[in-house]
């Protein structure tokens, strides 16, 4: 018994301690990345790290003075980053929850696999391909292809099967007599739909929201076949940057900024979870003791006809 | 004949207990079908089941389906200098023949498919303790998550910043890491034990962007795994091993093609990190697909390479599902 | 002998052709039938009568049927044929949120986001009830089942003992005329189980309201129904007062069923106008059947309560008819009453004596016994 419990506490030491170098692996690049953006003048694309200790790549970012001058540049992709991703999460939020509805009741036909093995594809098509065949349908329609168009759709699809998944994973857990007892109680279906569907799934919804918003917000290869300067998106930018060799502490500070949003909005996600989750338990808890109390309690209130007893 | 007590071998009166059973239990899958069919609201609504599909189909027919039926309708189209978007619509299968014959094309290919499965086999070598740590190791259900989510948020960045900042300031010529290792003599900063630009580099960078994709269906997949069973199965006398082999390792099998389809599909598919992180000197079909679009607007050829990716990559799904018997059910 | 008529005796099945004729008060279901899609045949030629302050209880095993006739009623199933109607009044084409009925789920089915007291003011709130006069009642409903305190807890802190009475208050409150249940105690806990069984019945007293009640449990049914609808196979097997279902069961299902019953499944022997000998082999019984048409050599099955066996301690008379000698395989002791588990011939066979015959009894497995029965006691199953 003690050797067994020796022996337990070993593997977990060690498992944890891979676990704390598998972490450091992780973020090491993006830490590395933060503490080079805070170098000095002379700061350079890797260590030693080149002091004073500067604020100045950073504010280079949104003030047009300060070298290397892509302040510009960078808001604009700011606010198409921005904009972007805010559409794209709010339709991957939209088409997630309405095609899971759809698959909610028909889980058993085989049609249903088909649909399924679609939005599948969706996941595993290759984000350039995807870009060029959008470009090349764009182009035979006879459209435009600007960023709107293409990239948007294209990152739809991408995050579509993501939302698509965390919404199966909600209404597994969703108990749908509740809403048998609400229509039973004198609720229609818009009603029982507005009162009890919507509000004990809104935090998938707002999670497809925001993994579509991340997702997009982070895309570079479905939207680089658009890559036009004024539609630019922040991935898009430091791509460019990186690919014409102006690598310099300002695309760290960048991407760290870029990267603290991605990170912030896990932060969102959790704290609307954890708020939520507290009280949409199915646990059932019951102790014997309360009960006869209490049933006792039910017993008293009762005005009892011919007392039966216990 | 019932088992009378005291005569003959000792064993338990099946027939009463069956007896027993068949009362309670009787009709169970017509109770089950009436349950099925009766949970959730009117199923007789099929208009409604098409109304709520319409959108997200009519999305993915418009975004997904009808770009890959595209592409694969240009490969079979004639290039031509000057038309619109480059392309005639004559039929040919000259597209095809070209890059059949194109050895660099093959090259590149096999390369990008062996690049892949060694991305798929370290992630899940490298992968593997991660999750069972995750699932197997740690008590409780709020740390669990909590660390998972430690682990899993690098994800939510960018593929390409994490790609710059992979390689500038750590793994390149003068990152850190051959800094660190020229100090102690295992570098040096003209010749790198890693050199950048080179299958390698790409490799490891793949591993970091994408290993967690095996983890997270690793993760989901050991959680599922009964503890109690793992406890029975030392009770009993197995060593770890044993355990591992014939009762985890079959429950995570599920796991690990999902996981092992996820890598091998975005690392084939992927252009941004391979151009930045391997340069010129290593393509993925991604990468060359660019070349032949953006560069010399060869679309038909393009789509003919990209057709064939796909077709590849279909191939390595297939055989890595062959691998388990996944009859997965999400 | 208050036993309910059985009609259509051209059909055997043990329903009761309306004691009433339709259009007056209570529930009619009339030739309800449900075929699923697919081809299962859930319920079949269901007839049933219910007056208002009724308590009728469904028995049966899983997938009997008994589920899908209260939905039916409820209206979250629709029959394939038949109709429902209350107080004269078709149900068959009205949504659950139109009918007069309100249905306790077996898992309570509250809204978790919600607290007690919306739970319960629900229904009222979906009929566009003013908020005053809402509260007022809710509050009524919540002092009524004793959970007034509790009314801004979520259901997730409440016990399941307490969760079943915010699910009872939230259907009270909107004043049905019939309130369904579905296997309203099989969640809870077994001592809370029992005290439920007489809370539940004496609200029902003295609400007046007609309850059906949907469940598995044998003990449960007997306990607490005015009457009692046994299914099986998607059909009724038999209707009556708990007495006579538990002492005179009509079918070899609801022999079983109910429990502790001594089934002899054998051929008629013999005939002496009314006088039947039904024999299989090792034991004989004889049973009076008028208006039985079998005749030597048919199939019969006959039941004996265990409860009606007795020990033959002199081991005299004639072993013939109506006794048997067997071979004692357990004494099961509980308390009250001692269950005699014996073999005869390789049949089971059960006696129920008083428990203080328990010391006289114990560790005589294997020895051999006389039992004997009153040919009064014998039922000739259908």
């Amino acid at each position: 018994m003690m050797r067994r419990r020796r022996r337990l506490d070993w593997s977990k030491f060690g498992l944890g301690t891979y676990f704390v170098i598998f972490l450091i692996f992780l973020y090491a690049p993006m830490i590395l990345m933060a503490i080079l953006s805070f170098q000095g003048q002379f700061g350079q694309l890797t260590f030693p790290f080149k002091g004073p200790l500067s604020l100045d790549w950073w504010r280079s970012l949104y003030d047009e003075n300060v070298q290397p001058f892509h302040a510009a540049d960078i808001r604009t992709a700011a606010k198409n980053s921005l904009y972007l991703s805010l559409t794209a999460g709010a339709i991957v939020a939209f088409l997630a929850f309405t095609l899971s509805m759809a698959f909610r009741w028909r889980w058993r036909f085989r049609s249903d696999a088909v649909g399924f093995y679609v939005i599948m594809l969706a996941l595993m098509t290759p984000g350039y391909l995807l870009a060029v065949g959008t470009q090349l349908f764009w182009a035979k329609i006879g459209q435009d292809s600007g960023i709107w168009e293409t990239a948007l759709g294209a990152n739809v699809i991408w995050g579509l099967p993501f939302g698509f998944l965390v919404m199966v994973a909600v209404w597994n857990r969703y108990d749908p007599r509740v809403e048998e007892a609400a229509r039973d109680l004198g609720a229609d279906q818009k009603r029982t739909f507005r009162e009890i569907t919507l509000p004990l799934v809104w935090t998938g919804i707002f999670g497809c929201f925001l993994f579509g918003f991340t997702l997009a917000w982070n895309d570079y290869d479905r939207t680089v076949l658009f890559q036009v300067a004024s539609t630019d998106t922040l991935p898009l930018t430091i791509g460019g940057f990186t690919f014409t060799g102006a690598i310099r502490p300002d695309l760290y500070a960048l991407g760290t900024a870029t990267t603290l949003v991605s990170l912030f909005t896990i932060v969102i996600l959790l704290g609307v979870a954890a708020v939520r989750l507290r009280f949409v338990g199915r646990g059932r808890v019951y102790k014997a003791e309360e009960e006869l109390g209490v049933a006792e309690g039910l017993e008293g209130s009762v005005a009892p006809v011919g007392r039966a007893g216990g | 004949m019932s088992g009378s007590s005291g005569e003959g071998t000792p064993r338990l009166d099946v027939e009463e207990l069956e007896q027993a059973e068949e009362l309670v239990e009787q009709h169970l899958p017509k109770a089950e079908g009436a349950l099925g069919v009766a949970e959730g609201p009117q199923r007789r609504g099929g208009w409604i089941t098409a109304l709520w599909a319409a959108p997200g189909f009519g999305f993915l027919g418009f975004y997904l389906i009808a770009p890959l039926v595209f592409i694969v309708l240009v490969s079979f189209w004639t290039y031509q200098v000057g038309a619109k978007s480059g392309f005639v619509t004559d039929w040919t299968v000259s597209n095809y023949t070209e890059v059949f014959q194109d050895r660099v094309y093959w090259d590149n290919m096999w390369s990008s498919f062996y690049r892949s499965l060694i991305a798929v086999a370290a992630c899940l070598v490298f992968g593997f303790p991660i999750a069972y740590f995750l699932a197997l190791k740690v008590n409780s259900l709020r740390n669990q998550i909590a660390l998972f989510v430690l682990a899993l948020a690098p994800f939510w960045t960018s593929s390409l910043t994490r790609s710059v900042a992979w390689t500038f300031p750590l793994m390149g010529r003068e990152g850190a890491l051959n800094q660190l290792l020229s100090k102690i003599g295992l570098s040096s900063i003209d010749d790198p034990l890693i050199e950048p630009l080179s299958e390698t580099s790409v490799t490891l960078a793949m591993i970091q962007l994408y290993i967690l994709f095996m983890v997270t269906p690793l993760f989901f997949t050991l959680s599922q795994v009964d503890r109690t069973a793992l406890e029975a199965a030392s009770d009993l006398g197995g060593n770890w091993w044993r355990t591992f082999r014939e009762v985890i390792l079959p429950q995570t099998m599920p796991g690990v093609v999902i996981g092992s389809i996820f890598v091998f599909v975005l690392t084939m598919g992927e252009y941004g990190t391979v151009r930045l992180v391997g340069g010129n000197a290593v393509s993925s079909v991604g990468t060359i697909v660019n070349s032949k679009v953006e560069l010399a607007v060869q679309y038909p050829q393009g789509a003919a390479s990209a057709v064939l990716l796909v077709l590849a990559l279909i191939a390595g799904v297939f055989v890595i599902t062959r691998f388990s018997n996944l009859r997965e059910e999400l | 002998m208050a036993e309910e008529p059985v009609g259509r005796p051209s059909e055997g099945a043990a329903s009761a052709a309306p004691s009433t004729p339709p259009g007056s008060d209570g529930l009619d279901l009339i030739d309800v039938t449900k075929v699923f899609p697919g081809g299962t045949v859930a319920v079949e030629d269901f007839y049933l009568h219910v007056d208002h302050g009724e308590y009728v209880v469904l028995l049966g095993p899983s997938g009997c049927g008994k589920t899908t006739t209260l939905r039916m009623i409820g209206g979250h199933e629709f029959p394939t044929r038949g109709d429902i109607l209350l107080d004269g009044e078709s149900l068959v084409h009205l949504p659950p949120h139109k009918r007069p009925t309100t249905t306790v789920f077996q898992h309570f089915a509250l809204f978790p986001h919600r607290s007690v007291l919306q739970n319960v003011e629900f229904g009222l709130k979906m009929h566009g009830m003013p908020k005053e006069e809402r509260r007022r009642q809710t509050m009524e409903s919540l002092e009524m089942v004793g959970l007034a305190p509790l009314a801004d807890r979520k259901p997730r802190q409440l016990s399941g003992g307490q969760q079943q009475r915010v699910a009872l208050a939230r259907v009270l409150v909107t004043k049905p005329k019939a309130l369904l249940l579905d296997e309203p105690l099989g969640d809870l806990d077994r001592l809370l189980q029992l005290r439920m069984r007489v809370e539940l019945r004496n609200l029902q007293r003295q609400l007046g309201l007609m309850f059906v009640h949907v469940t598995h449990n044998q003990e449960e049914a007997l306990s607490m129904a005015d009457r009692i609808v046994v299914m099986n196979d998607a059909r009724i097997q038999q209707i009556g007062e708990p007495l006579a279902v538990a002492t005179r069961p009509e079918t070899e299902l609801v022999a079983r069923f109910m429990g502790d019953n001594n089934i002899i499944e054998g051929l008629v022997a013999s005939r002496e106008g009314d006088r039947l000998i039904v024999e299989n082999g090792t034991v004989r019984a004889s049973v009076v059947a008028p208006g039985d048409a079998r005749a030597v050599g048919d199939k019969a099955s006959v039941a004996v309560r265990a409860a009606a066996v007795e020990l033959d301690r002199n081991g005299s008379g004639p072993g013939d008819v109506n006794s048997a000698d067997c071979e004692i395989v357990f004494v099961e002791y509980l308390g009250d009453l001692v269950k005699l588990h014996l073999t005869a011939g390789g049949d089971r066979m059960l006696a129920k004596v008083p428990g203080e015959q328990y010391a006289s009894l114990r560790g005589r497995e294997g020895e051999t016994v006389r039992i004997r029965w009153k040919e009064e006691d014998v039922r000739l199953l259908r």
